[in-house]
């Protein structure tokens, strides 16, 4: 190496040197300078991605395992900002469409986007898959674009569009049950029965986690529960059967509405429950339309109302509880009754002369019952109905249950001739639901049973089977079993419309006039209900049928009986009852 | 004197051009191991690269598997509803029964259809994964020690 070109290899080693040591200055100058902990944070920030982990919600069942409510993709439709030309109108054009969505909401929201600087916006979601693949098939001169691309469209003018698949409520039996299940709206929140009752169980718990944008530091995402699955006591064969049943008697009634219950009376179990209106709960959006403020979403727990002489079996229980009377105490019915200051009347104004209790009440006397509630006494008889659960929510696991109305005698506004119209059903509301609870206490012994909607939990891989709840024994066991002889000889005696061939049933009519807001009863409408079970020597069904307002009839044992008898006449084959008759000769043989 | 002793120095010297080629036989040596490690580093970071993209396409399956199936899950309850299924019997000439027309027959030791659907365990009698691992995994090296003690005294 000539010694003169040495220098030459001296600067350039200097020129290196210095620069190496400019930037390693800088780099440490940048390692301690005051915005060092913001690049970090800038760089934190770049480096991973906040990400929303939603379970799947919960999915609710009928007690054989038919779902009810379930979930299916669905698209939300997002703008990359970025990429969208001009003001949009291709995108707000293929949106409107294929996708359903409003064509200047569109071009608003891209308006919107553009002047907040947005590199994302949401233009629309819950697109069915059906038009997304639409879109996908936009430009026909193109191959389309592939499923598991997250862009919507192979069109230059719609490579703005990214699809993003995720899940939503979906009902496959429709308006089934409709009244029991409720719904969830786009905000994921239930609302109504089951979907509001049980949110946070169903709903499972979101889950927010870092996600690592550099693929050296992947991780296996958390598995995020999903939400608790339910299994409810209802049978869908049977809930479609009654359904169908209210349906047709409501229509051929010409009533106002109708509310059907049908229980296990031994666990509790609803096997069905129905009122009018119903709601196809895939388009939930025109639950304004059918539900106006005044309809209830589910009756038979949400309505209260008179119930007329089918509340007569509390108070010829309470009576027959406290050995005031027994079937066969004769009565003599002369037609009126003054108690309080006001006269009592038959539903027919007349007198039926010499009756036993049997009698009062096949023929619902109002006059009988109002004296033996008398007799009664107020402290017991309003003891009587609060330990029959009136006045409070019966508890069953449904959204929004009523607790009705009762004045007692240590409340303002109570007045003696409260006793004697509370006896027969009137002055006194309650729900469809409290009818029924307190109509078990004579099948279980004295014992009310609480109904309930939930047969099962299913959470994490485990079934949590849920066990029957009892609230109290109003009555003794003799007076139960007392009390279902009286209502299974007075629905024979009277050859009732509720009977069906066959099969020994219990029960009781409740037509009841309707409070009007002067103060008055409404003389040419009622609401009629009919509660009855059976079979007799061994229960396997309660039926409850409210139908309110009929015009054919104002008569419970003309209108709401035949109802109660027609979806017996189904349940039983449903249920697999033989008539008595066959089923005593089968139990006799397996003995 | 100092001539000779240079002579022999020189004599014993190696040559410039071997130091040089020695120098650069430690500078490649050390170029090849520092390649060697980029070059194992970048092929570990690239497949560990793959690896995580893999594992992150993997989930995106995984979450599509299990939208799919709750897709197919609620088709099937759609076409299986009642409504379906109802008119579907009808087409095919079915039409309710009503009580009198049923003959009930006794069918021994036939229990009826179960009260309620059992879509998972029961709670409480899951299976237990541990309970069923052979000893060898779950044993202590004490225990294992012990164990062949007490066996070794057993003679």
């Amino acid at each position: 190496m000539p010694r003169e070109h040495t220098w030459r290899y001296i600067v350039s080693a200097l020129i290196f040197g210095l620069v190496g040591v400019l930037i390693l200055w800088r780099a440490y100058g940048l390692q301690t300078s005051a915005q060092a902990a913001a690049f970090l944070n800038q760089s934190e920030y770049y480096s991973r991605l906040l990400k929303t982990i939603y379970p799947p919600r919960g999915e609710i069942y009928d007690r054989h395992g038919n779902l009810l409510a379930g979930n299916r993709t669905v698209y939300e439709i997002g703008l990359d900002m970025a990429s969208v030309e001009g003001d949009g109108r291709p995108i707000g054009l293929a949106l409107s469409g294929m996708a359903g969505a409003d064509y200047n909401r569109v071009l608003e929201i891209i308006k919107l986007a553009r002047e907040q600087e947005l590199v994302y916006a949401v233009a629309v979601d819950y697109v069915l898959p059906e038009k997304v693949d639409l879109l996908r098939a936009y430009n026909v001169n193109l191959p389309p674009e592939p499923e598991d691309s997250y862009n919507c469209s192979n069109d230059p003018a719609l490579a703005a569009l990214i699809c993003r698949p995720h899940l939503a409520r979906s009902y496959p039996e429709r308006d089934l049950a409709s009244n029991i299940l409720g719904f969830v709206t786009q905000d994921t929140n239930g609302n109504f029965g089951i979907e509001q009752q049980y949110q946070d169980l169903l709903a499972g718990l979101p889950e927010n986690i870092w996600v690592p944008t550099d693929p050296n530091r992947v991780q296996e995402l958390p598995q995020v529960p999903g939400g608790a699955s339910l299994i409810l006591t209802i049978d869908r064969e049977i809930q479609a059967m009654v359904e169908d049943v209210l349906d047709e008697h409501v229509a051929k009634t010409a009533s106002e509405s109708g509310t059907a219950i049908v229980m296990d009376p031994r666990t509790g179990e609803i096997l069905a429950m129905t009122s009018t209106p119903r709601l196809d709960l895939n388009r939930y959006t025109e639950y304004e339309t059918i539900f106006d403020e005044n309809k209830p979403y589910n009756r038979a727990v949400g309505q209260i109302y008179e119930p007329g002489s089918i509340f007569k079996i509390v108070t010829m229980a309470a009576a027959i509880d406290l050995g005031l009377v027994t079937p066969e105490t004769p009565f003599l019915d002369t037609g009126v009754f003054y108690y309080g200051g006001i006269t009592i009347r038959n539903w027919n104004g007349q007198a039926w002369g010499e009756q036993t209790m049997l009698g009062c009440m096949q023929h619902s006397l109002n006059v009988c019952l109002a004296t033996v509630g008398s007799r009664v006494g107020q402290e017991n008889f309003y003891r009587y109905v609060q330990a029959f659960g009136f006045s409070y929510p019966t508890g069953i696991d449904l959204f929004n249950e009523g607790s009705g109305t009762l004045r007692t005698p240590d409340e303002n506004g109570w007045y003696p001739a409260d006793l004697a119209t509370n006896t027969f059903g009137q002055g006194l509301a309650v729900t469809p639901i409290q009818m029924v609870m307190a109509t078990t206490a004579f099948i279980n012994d004295g014992k009310m049973v609480i109904p309930r909607m939930v047969k099962a939990v299913v959470q994490d891989g485990s079934q949590y089977n849920l066990s029957p709840q009892y609230a109290g024994a109003p009555i003794s066991p003799e007076t139960a079993h007392t009390m279902t002889q009286m209502l299974t000889d007075s629905l024979e005696f009277e050859s009732s419309l509720a009977l069906v061939p066959g099969y020994r049933l219990a029960g009781k009519t409740g037509t009841a006039q309707i409070p009007t807001e002067a103060g008055t009863y409404d003389l040419n409408q009622t609401n009629t209900s009919f509660v009855g079970w059976g079979p007799v020597d061994d229960p396997r069904f309660l039926v409850f049928v409210w139908l309110e307002r009929p015009e054919t009839s104002i008569w419970a044992s003309e209108v709401a009986a035949p109802a109660f008898a027609d979806i017996v006449e189904r349940l039983v084959v449903l249920m697999n009852i033989p008539p008595d008759e066959q089923r005593l000769a089968i139990v006799s043989e397996g003995n | 004197m100092l001539k000779r002793s240079r002579e022999l120095i020189q004599a014993y010297q190696q040559a410039p051009w071997r130091r040089q080629m020695q120098i650069i036989g430690f500078i490649a040596v050390g170029l090849i191991a520092v390649s060697l490690v980029g070059a194992l580093y970048l092929n570990i970071t690239a497949r560990a690269a793959t690896a995580g993209r893999l594992v992150q396409e993997y989930q995106r399956d995984i979450s599509d598997a299990e939208q799919k199936v709750e897709d197919l899950q609620t088709e099937l309850a759609f076409i299986t509803s009642v409504e379906l299924m109802q008119q579907r019997a009808k087409e095919l000439g079915f039409e309710p029964v009503l009580p009198n027309g049923i003959t009930y027959l006794s069918v021994p030791e036939y229990q009826g259809r179960p009260s309620g659907a059992q879509l998972a365990p029961r709670a409480g009698s899951r299976f237990s994964p541990e309970a069923r691992l052979p000893e060898e995994y779950t044993l202590s090296l004490f225990d294992w020690l012990a164990g062949l003690f007490a066996g070794l005294g057993g003679f």
